[in-house]
C-alpha cells in the first residue's frame, strides 16, 4: 500500500484518476481524518493533501486536487485549524474515505504543524531515494575501453594478428625451426591495436574529465521543519511531505506547494523560458501546475526580494520533480551518432572494404599460382596491413582534440570530441531565446516623454545612454525612477561595474535602479537627499507603487509624491501631462498620443510602466504633516503624468551579428522559446532571426487590411507559430512549415514540442544544433545533432544534455564553432587524403611480389613504421592548416552528399598520387639492387631462389655469389630504400595536401609552421630508423647510402607539379569534367 | 527516419540494378558511355605518361651502372662457402652405396659442374704461378687453369662415381665469387666431422689449399673462362662404426680477411652439411 502510494503520489505519470475529487481543492487535511486513516496500517500518519496526475505531455500536467490551505493556516491558524478539523470530523471522514477509495494510492497526508518525524523521513528517504536527479547513465569505463579496442580498423588488425599466430602455429608443427617473423608481426599488430586503443581512450577520457570537473555542483541546504523543529539539512535528504522554508535568493530545493508566502517571485525561466519572474503565493490559481501560483519548482530560484519568505510542503523529490521528469525525458532520447562519426565509419568501411577485397583477391590469385596456402595467408595479412592506415584514427582523434582545445580557448567547451565537427555541418540552429539570445535580465529599452519615444542602450554594459536628456521632463522622470523604487544595491560593490552589481529587489526595479544609477550617478545618495516619508509598495490590486519624499531643495518645502505602475492605471490618476518640463492639461489628443506610444512599446514585446508625480501643496501638507499609508491621507488623483518607460530582456549585443554570420553561412536560425509570441517576435526581429523586411502572414493581413486566411502564404517569409498551433499540426504540416519559411519563430512551446521541432528539422535531412540554457531545453538539446548549452546561466540539466557548452554564454561563440567545425572537416579530408595516398605505395610491393616474384620490396613491419612513425606528426600538422577560402560564405555540407571521403578523394589518392608514389619508391628500390649487382630484369621471378635459405651461392648479374644472409641484408636495404622513397614523396604529398583548390603559393608555404615540424619529424624519424637503429635486425632497417635519399626527389617534385596543375584546372574550369572528377 | 533507412531487399536489389545499368540516363555503373570514354581516355594518357616517365627514370638509373663491375660491393665483403652437389632440401646427402639410383642425381650434377674443369676445356687458360695473386690490368683478363686432377680421388677421373658407390662420397666445397676479393695469407678449407669416431674427412687438394692465383676475380664480363678454385671433401666412414651418419663442418682458415665466425650468417666462410649413408 505504501509502495503504491509512493508510486502514485510520486509519479505524475500515473493514469488519470477516474474521478478527480472536487473541482477545486479537496478538503482541508484534518487531524481526525488523518487519525481515522491511520487505522489503515500502511498509511501511517499521512493523509491526502495533494493529488497530481500527468498525461504524457509534461506541460499539460493537471492539477486536480490542489487544496486551498488558507494563509491563516501558516502561523496563527494552527489552533483554528485544529478546531475546524474536529468540527468537520464526521463529514470529512466520510468524504475522505470516499475520496481515498478513488485516489488513495496517489495521496499523502501530513501534519503541517510538526513536520515529519525524523524516523518517518528516514523511511521515506529510504523508500523514495534522495532528492537529487539521477545522473545520466555513464557507460562503464571498461566498455568504453573495449569499444576503442575493437572499433574502426582494430578488428581487422586483430584478425591479422591472430592469423599470424595461427600461421606460425602451423609452420611450427611442420618445422619447429620455423622463423619467428610471423609471431613478431602478430605481436606488433596486437601492440599497435592496443596502443592506439589506449591512446584514443585516453584522449576521450581527458575531454570527459574537463566536463566532470565543470559539472560539480555545490551541495544545497534546505531549512526544514521536522519533529516540530527547524533544521538545516542537505537538500538531498528532503522527502515528500517535508515542510520547508524558503527565503529570497534561495534555490527551490524540490517541487513545493506553498502553504504561505509573502512577496515572493520565482524565476522560472529555466523551466518555461519566460523571462519575467513569476509571483508566487499560496493561492491556487490555475489548473496547470506550471501556471498556478502556489507551486514552485525544483531548481528554480526565488528572487532576491525584501522580506520574501515562504513555507511550503515538498510534493515531489528527485527524479519525480518536473525538472527530474524533463531530465528523464532528455535521457530517454537516444544518442544519435554524430555526423563525423558517421563519416569516419563510412571511411572505415571503404578502406576496410578495399583492404579485405584486395586481400582476398590476391589470396585467391596466390593460391592459383600454386603458392603454399600458408604463404598466401601471410600475403593476405600483409595486404591488409598495407591497406589499413593504422595511425589514422589516432590522428583524427588528435586533430579533433586540438580543435576542441582551440575552441575551449574561444569559450566553446566540447564534451564529446566528435561534436567538434558537428557545428560545421549544422544547417539549422534552433535557439532558445531567454538567456541564449537575450541577457536574461530586464533592462530599460525605451522611454516616452515629451510625446517622443527615446531609445535606451540595452547592450550589456548600458553605459552609452545617448538619448536627449536636456528636457525638463527627463529631470522629473529620472527623479521618479530613482525615488519610486525599493530596490537597493547590496553594499560593498563599489568597484563592481554597475551592470554586474547584485541588487536586492525584483527584476524590473533592479532594471530601473541600474538604469538610473548609470545616468544619474549614486542613486542611494539621491534617495538620502530626498528623504522618503511614506510609501505604498506595489501590489496586484493597486497596480501601482507610490512614495512621498521631501525634496532636496532646502527652499522647497513641498513634498513630492512619485508614483509608477501600469500605464493605464497611472493615466487614470492624472489630469495633466508634462511636456518639455511644463505641465499641460491632459487633453484627448495627448491621451491618444499616450495610447499610441503605449501600444507601440507593448507591440515590441516590452513591459511598459507609467510614471507620474505631484508636488503636494505646502500649505495643505506642511513639513510636520503625518502621512499614513493605510488611510492614504494624501491625493492620489489629478497628478501630473510624466512619461512611460518600457523594459525588455534585451538581446545580447553580439547576437545580431552572429545571426547574420550564420545566415551567410547558409544556416537557418529558428527561435524556439517558451515565452510569449509578441516578446519572441520582437526579439527575433531585433536579432535578425526575422529580418527587417520580411513579414509574417499576420503582418501582411494587417498591412493589407484583409483576413489572415486571404493572404497568400507564399508571400510571407517569416512565421511565428505558438505551441497551441503546433499542437494541432500533423508532422507533414510541420515539415511543410519548416521547408517553406526561411524565418521561423516558435513561441510558447513545451519541452516536448521543442523535441518535435528538432525531429521535424532532422526529417529535412538537416543537421540540427539546439542552443539553450533551461531545463526545458534539455530534451531538445539531447535530441539535436549537437546541443549547445550556456555555461554561466545554463542549468545543470541543460549542460548534461548538451554536447557543447559556451563558457561565456556568448551566442556568437557558435559562429566560432561553425567555423572551426567546417575547418576541421576540410582538414580531416586533407589528413585522410594524405594518409591514404601511401597505402598504394605500400600495397604495390606485395602485389608485385606475388605476381612478378621480385624480392620483397618492403616488409610488413617497415610499413608500420611509416604508418605509425613518419606519417603521424605530418598528418596531425594538417589539422593546423588555415581555411582555403571563406568557409563562412558557403552552404553547410549536405549530410548525405558531401562525404568526408568521397569517390574523388579515394580515386585521386589511390590511383593518381598513390601510384606515382609507388613508382618513385620502386625506382629507389631498383636503384639499390642494380647498384649492388642485381639489375632490374634479373629480379623478376627471382623470388623462390632469393627466399631459399639453403641457396647460399645465388649469382648476380656480375658473376658474384651471395649467401642467403647477404641477400637478406640487401633485401632489408631495399626495405629501407623503399621506405625512404615513400617518406620523401610523402613530404611532397604533405605539401600538396595543404590545399584542395588553391595554389600552395597562395596558401603560403610557410604559414602553417606545424607542417614544417611534421616534415622535420618525418626526416628525423627516418634518419633515426636508418642510422640509429640500423643495427637492430628485428626492425629490418639498414644504413642507407646518402645518395639513395634523393632518388625519389624528382618523383616528389612531379607529384607537386601534377597537383598544382590539377588545382589550376579546377580553378580555371569550375564545373568542368576535370573539376567534377578531380576535386575532392 | 529509421523507417526510411530500412529498405526492403527488393528495393535495394532494384537500386543495385539501377546502379549497374540505368536505362533512363543510360548510365552504366554510375557513368554514361561518354563519361566512361573520357575517364578511360584520361587514364590511358595519364598512365601512359607515368609509364614513360618511369621507364625514363629507370633508363637514367641504368646509365649510372657499369657493365663490368657493380657500383657497390659493400654488401658482400667476405665470401660465403657452399657445397656441391646441392641436395634437394637442406644440406643433407642421403644415399645408399648399394643403390646407384639413390646417388645418380649427385653424380650427374657433379659431372656437369666439373665439365668446365676438364683438361680440354681448360687448354686455352693460362698456367699461373702458384701462391701469388694474379692481379691484372686488362684490357684482356686471363683466367688461370684449375687442373681437375688436383681433386684427386674426387676428380671423377679415377672414380666416375665420386666415391658414392664405395660409401665414401665426395662433396665439393667452393668459395663464393666476389669481384676484387684478394684473400690474405694462405687460405685453405678445413673440414671436420662432428664425431671423429664415425668418419674422417680427406680434403683435396691436399690440406684443402685454395691457391691465391685464382684471385682476384674480375667479373663475369671481363674475366671470361674464370674457374673458381674448388676443394673436395671426401667422407670416409670408419669401418668399425655402425652409425653411417655424420655432420661435416667446413670453414675457411688461414686467411685473416676471410671471415668464418659471423653470428647471423651461417654460411659466411663456413658451411655445414650432413651425410647419411644407408646400407
Amino acid at each position: 500500500m505504501a509502495g503504491g502510494a509512493h508510486r502514485g503520489g510520486g509519479r505524475w505519470g500515473a493514469p488519470h484518476s477516474p474521478a478527480p475529487p472536487g473541482p477545486r481543492g479537496c478538503p482541508v487535511p484534518l487531524k481526525a481524518a488523518a487519525q481515522s486513516l491511520c487505522r489503515k496500517p500502511t498509511w501511517g500518519q499521512y493523509c491526502t493533501l495533494l493529488l497530481f496526475q500527468r498525461k504524457l505531455e509534461i506541460y499539460s500536467v493537471e492539477h486536480h486536487a490542489a487544496t486551498d490551505i488558507k494563509k491563516k493556516e501558516g502561523r496563527d491558524g494552527k489552533k483554528d485549524n485544529d478546531l475546524e478539523l474536529k468540527r468537520n470530523q464526521q463529514k470529512e471522514e466520510l468524504k475522505k474515505e470516499l475520496d481515498l477509495d478513488v485516489s488513495l494510492q496517489f495521496a499523502f497526508v501530513l501534519f503541517v504543524f510538526q513536520g515529519l518525524s525524523s524516523t518517518r523521513a528516514a523511511e521515506l528517504l529510504a523508500q523514495n531515494g534522495p532528492n537529487a536527479l539521477t545522473p545520466p547513465k555513464q557507460t562503464p569505463e571498461i566498455i568504453k575501453f573495449l569499444k576503442q579496442m575493437v572499433g574502426g580498423f582494430s578488428i581487422l588488425l586483430w584478425v591479422g594478428a591472430v592469423l599470424c599466430w595461427i600461421a606460425f602455429g602451423i609452420q611450427y608443427v611442420s618445422n619447429p625451426s620455423a622463423s619467428l617473423d610471423s609471431v613478431y608481426l602478430g605481436t606488433v599488430l596486437a601492440v599497435v591495436v592496443i596502443l592506439t586503443g589506449i591512446f584514443a581512450y585516453y584522449q576521450e577520457a581527458k575531454s570527459t574529465n574537463i566536463m566532470a570537473s565543470f559539472c560539480k555542483m555545490i551541495p544545497q541546504q534546505a531549512v526544514v521543519i521536522r519533529d516540530s523543529e527547524k533544521k538545516v539539512i542537505p537538500a538531498e535528504q528532503l522527502v515528500v511531505g517535508d515542510i520547508v522554508e524558503i527565503k529570497g535568493g534561495d534555490q527551490i530545493p524540490a517541487d513545493i506547494r506553498l502553504l504561505s508566502a509573502q512577496g515572493c517571485k520565482v524565476d522560472n525561466s529555466s523551466l518555461t523560458g519566460e523571462s519575467e519572474p513569476q509571483s508566487r503565493s499560496s493561492e491556487f490559481t490555475h489548473e496547470n501546475p506550471l501556471e498556478t501560483k502556489n507551486i514552485t519548482f525544483y531548481s528554480t530560484t526565488c528572487q532576491r526580494v525584501f522580506r520574501c519568505t515562504a513555507t511550503g510542503m515538498v510534493i515531489n523529490t528527485g527524479d519525480r520533480t518536473i525538472i527530474g521528469r524533463i531530465a528523464s525525458l532528455a535521457s530517454g532520447v537516444g544518442n544519435e551518432k554524430t555526423p563525423i562519426a558517421i563519416e569516419i565509419e563510412h571511411f572505415v568501411h571503404i578502406v576496410a572494404g578495399v583492404a579485405v577485397s584486395v586481400g582476398i583477391l590476391f589470396f585467391i590469385i596466390a593460391v592459383c599460382m600454386k603458392y603454399h596456402v600458408l604463404d598466401a595467408i601471410i600475403f593476405l595479412i600483409a595486404i591488409i596491413v598495407a591497406n589499413v592506415p593504422e595511425g589514422l584514427l589516432a590522428t583524427v582523434t588528435v586533430a579533433l582534440s586540438l580543435t576542441a582545445k582551440r575552441m575551449a580557448k574561444k569559450n566553446c567547451l566540447v564534451k564529446n570530441l566528435e561534436a567538434v565537427e558537428t557545428l560545421g555541418s549544422t544547417s539549422i540552429i534552433c535557439s532558445d531565446k531567454t538567456g541564449t539570445l537575450t541577457q536574461n535580465r530586464m533592462t530599460v529599452a525605451h522611454l516616452w516623454f515629451d510625446n517622443q519615444i527615446f531609445v535606451a542602450d540595452t547592450s550589456e554594459d548600458n553605459l552609452n545612454q545617448g538619448f536627449d536628456q536636456s528636457s525638463g521632463t527627463w529631470t522629473s522622470l529620472s527623479k521618479i525612477i530613482a525615488l519610486c523604487n525599493r530596490a537597493e544595491f547590496k553594499p560593498g560593490q563599489e568597484s563592481v561595474p554597475i551592470m554586474k552589481r547584485v541588487v536586492v529587489g525584483d527584476a524590473s526595479e533592479t532594471a530601473l535602479l541600474k538604469f538610473s544609477e548609470v545616468i544619474l550617478g549614486d542613486v542611494m545618495e539621491i534617495r538620502k537627499r530626498n528623504h522618503k516619508v511614506v510609501e505604498i509598495p506595489f501590489n496586484s490590486t493597486n497596480k501601482f507603487q507610490l512614495s512621498i519624499h521631501q525634496t532636496e531643495d532646502p527652499n522647497d518645502k513641498r513634498f513630492l509624491l512619485v508614483m509608477k505602475g501600469a500605464p493605464e492605471r497611472i493615466l487614470e490618476k492624472c489630469s495633466t501631462i508634462m511636456i518639455n518640463g511644463k505641465e499641460q492639461p491632459l487633453d484627448k489628443s495627448m491621451a491618444q498620443a499616450f495610447h499610441t506610444a503605449y501600444m507601440e512599446l507593448g507591440g515590441l514585446g516590452e513591459r511598459v510602466l507609467g510614471f507620474c508625480h505631484f508636488y503636494l501643496p505646502a500649505d495643505e501638507f506642511p513639513e510636520t504633516y503625518s502621512f499614513d499609508s493605510e488611510s492614504m491621507n494624501f491625493p492620489t488623483s489629478n497628478l501630473c503624468f510624466v512619461g512611460l518607460l518600457s523594459m525588455i530582456d534585451p538581446p545580447r549585443s553580439t547576437v545580431p551579428d552572429a545571426v547574420t554570420k550564420c545566415r551567410s553561412a547558409g544556416i537557418k536560425v529558428i527561435m524556439v522559446t517558451g515565452d510569449h509570441p509578441i516578446t519572441a517576435k520582437a526579439i527575433a526581429k531585433s536579432v535578425g532571426i526575422i529580418s527587417a523586411n520580411s513579414e509574417t502572414v499576420e503582418d501582411i493581413a494587417k498591412r493589407c487590411n484583409i483576413a489572415v486566411e486571404q493572404v497568400n502564404k507564399r508571400d510571407a517569409k517569416a512565421a511565428v507559430v505558438t505551441g497551441m498551433e503546433l499542437k494541432d499540426m500533423s508532422p507533414e504540416q510541420l515539415d511543410e512549415l519548416l521547408a517553406n519559411y526561411p524565418e521561423i519563430v516558435f513561441a510558447r512551446t513545451s519541452p516536448q514540442q521543442k523535441l518535435i521541432i528538432v525531429e521535424g528539422c532532422q526529417r529535412q535531412d538537416a543537421v540540427v544544433a539546439v542552443t539553450g540554457d533551461g531545463v526545458n531545453d534539455s530534451p531538445a538539446l539531447k535530441k539535436a545533432d549537437i546541443g549547445v548549452a550556456m555555461g554561466i546561466t545554463g542549468s545543470d540539466a541543460a549542460k548534461n544534455a548538451a554536447d557543447m557548452i559556451l563558457l561565456d554564454d556568448n551566442f556568437s561563440s557558435i559562429v566560432t564553432g561553425v567555423e572551426e567545425g567546417r575547418l576541421i572537416f576540410d582538414n580531416l579530408k586533407k589528413t585522410i587524403a594524405y594518409t591514404l595516398t601511401k597505402n598504394i605505395a605500400e600495397l604495390c610491393p606485395f602485389l608485385i611480389y606475388i605476381i612478378l616474384g621480385l624480392p620483397l620490396p618492403i616488409g610488413t613491419i617497415t610499413l608500420l613504421f611509416i604508418d605509425l612513425g613518419t606519417d603521424i606528426i605530418p598528418s596531425i600538422a594538417l589539422a593546423y592548416e588555415k581555411a582555403e577560402s571563406d568557409i563562412m560564405n558557403r552552404k553547410p555540407r549536405h549530410k548525405k552528399k558531401d562525404r568526408l571521403v568521397n569517390q574523388q578523394l579515394a580515386v585521386y589518392s589511390y590511383l593518381h598520387i598513390g601510384l606515382m608514389q609507388a613508382l618513385g619508391a620502386f625506382l629507389v628500390y631498383f636503384t639499390v639492387y642494380a647498384q649492388q649487382g642485381f639489375r632490374p630484369t634479373s629480379l623478376f621471378h627471382l623470388r623462390i631462389a632469393w627466399d631459399s635459405d639453403h641457396l647460399n651461392d645465388l649469382e648476380d648479374n656480375y658473376g658474384q655469389e651471395w649467401t642467403s644472409y647477404q641477400r637478406q641484408y640487401l633485401e632489408w636495404t631495399g626495405y629501407t630504400a623503399f621506405f625512404v622513397g615513400i617518406m620523401v614523396q610523402q613530404i611532397a604529398d604533405l605539401i600538396i595536401r595543404k590545399t584542395r583548390k588553391n595554389s600552395i603559393f597562395k596558401q603560403g608555404l610557410f604559414r602553417n609552421k606545424v607542417i614544417w615540424v611534421g616534415i622535420a619529424s618525418q626526416i628525423i624519424v627516418a634518419l633515426l630508423l636508418s642510422y640509429g637503429l640500423g643495427s637492430i635486425t628485428a626492425l629490418n632497417f639498414t644504413m642507407l647510402k646518402a645518395q639513395y635519399w634523393f632518388v625519389a626527389v624528382p618523383h616528389a617534385i612531379l607529384i607537386w607539379v601534377y597537383d598544382e596543375m590539377r588545382k589550376l584546372f579546377i580553378r580555371l574550369y569550375p564545373g568542368s569534367w576535370w573539376d567534377k572528377n578531380m576535386y575532392y | 527516419m529509421t523507417k526510411k533507412e530500412k529498405k526492403s531487399f527488393n528495393q535495394s536489389l532494384a537500386e543495385w540494378k539501377r546502379f549497374i545499368y540505368n536505362p533512363t540516363s543510360g548510365e552504366f555503373l554510375g557513368r554514361t558511355a561518354k563519361s566512361w570514354g573520357l575517364i578511360l581516355l584520361f587514364y590511358l594518357v595519364f598512365y601512359g605518361f607515368l609509364a614513360a616517365l618511369f621507364t625514363f627514370t629507370m633508363w637514367v638509373m641504368l646509365q649510372t651502372l657499369n657493365d663490368e663491375v657493380p657500383k657497390y660491393r659493400d654488401q658482400i665483403p667476405s665470401p660465403g662457402l657452399m657445397v656441391f652437389p646441392k641436395p634437394l632440401s637442406a644440406l643433407e646427402y642421403t644415399f645408399s652405396a648399394s643403390d646407384p639410383s639413390s646417388y645418380r642425381g649427385y653424380i650427374e650434377d657433379l659431372r656437369k659442374f666439373l665439365k668446365p674443369y676438364t683438361l680440354e676445356e681448360q687448354k686455352n687458360l693460362t698456367v699461373c704461378p702458384d701462391g701469388i695473386l694474379s692481379e691484372q690490368k686488362g684490357p684482356v683478363y686471363v683466367a688461370c687453369q684449375f687442373p681437375i686432377f688436383l681433386l684427386q680421388a674426387c676428380s671423377g677421373m679415377s672414380d666416375p662415381d665420386f666415391g658414392y658407390s664405395q660409401g665414401s662420397p665426395c662433396v665439393l666445397v667452393k668459395m663464393n665469387r666476389i669481384i676484387g676479393l684478394k684473400p690474405e695469407g694462405t687460405p685453405r678449407i678445413e673440414c671436420i666431422p662432428k664425431d671423429e669416431n664415425v668418419a674422417s674427412i680427406s680434403t683435396y687438394p691436399n690440406n684443402g689449399i685454395i691457391d691465391l692465383k685464382y684471385f682476384p676475380y674480375y667479373g663475369k664480363k671481363l674475366h671470361v673462362g674464370y674457374l673458381q678454385p674448388l676443394v673436395a671433401a671426401q667422407v670416409i666412414f670408419s669401418a668399425n662404426s655402425t652409425k653411417k651418419e655424420v655432420t661435416v663442418e667446413c670453414k675457411i682458415d688461414g686467411s685473416p680477411n676471410l671471415k668464418n665466425q659471423d653470428d647471423r650468417d651461417k654460411f659466411l666462410g663456413r658451411v655445414a652439411f650432413k651425410i647419411i649413408a644407408r646400407a
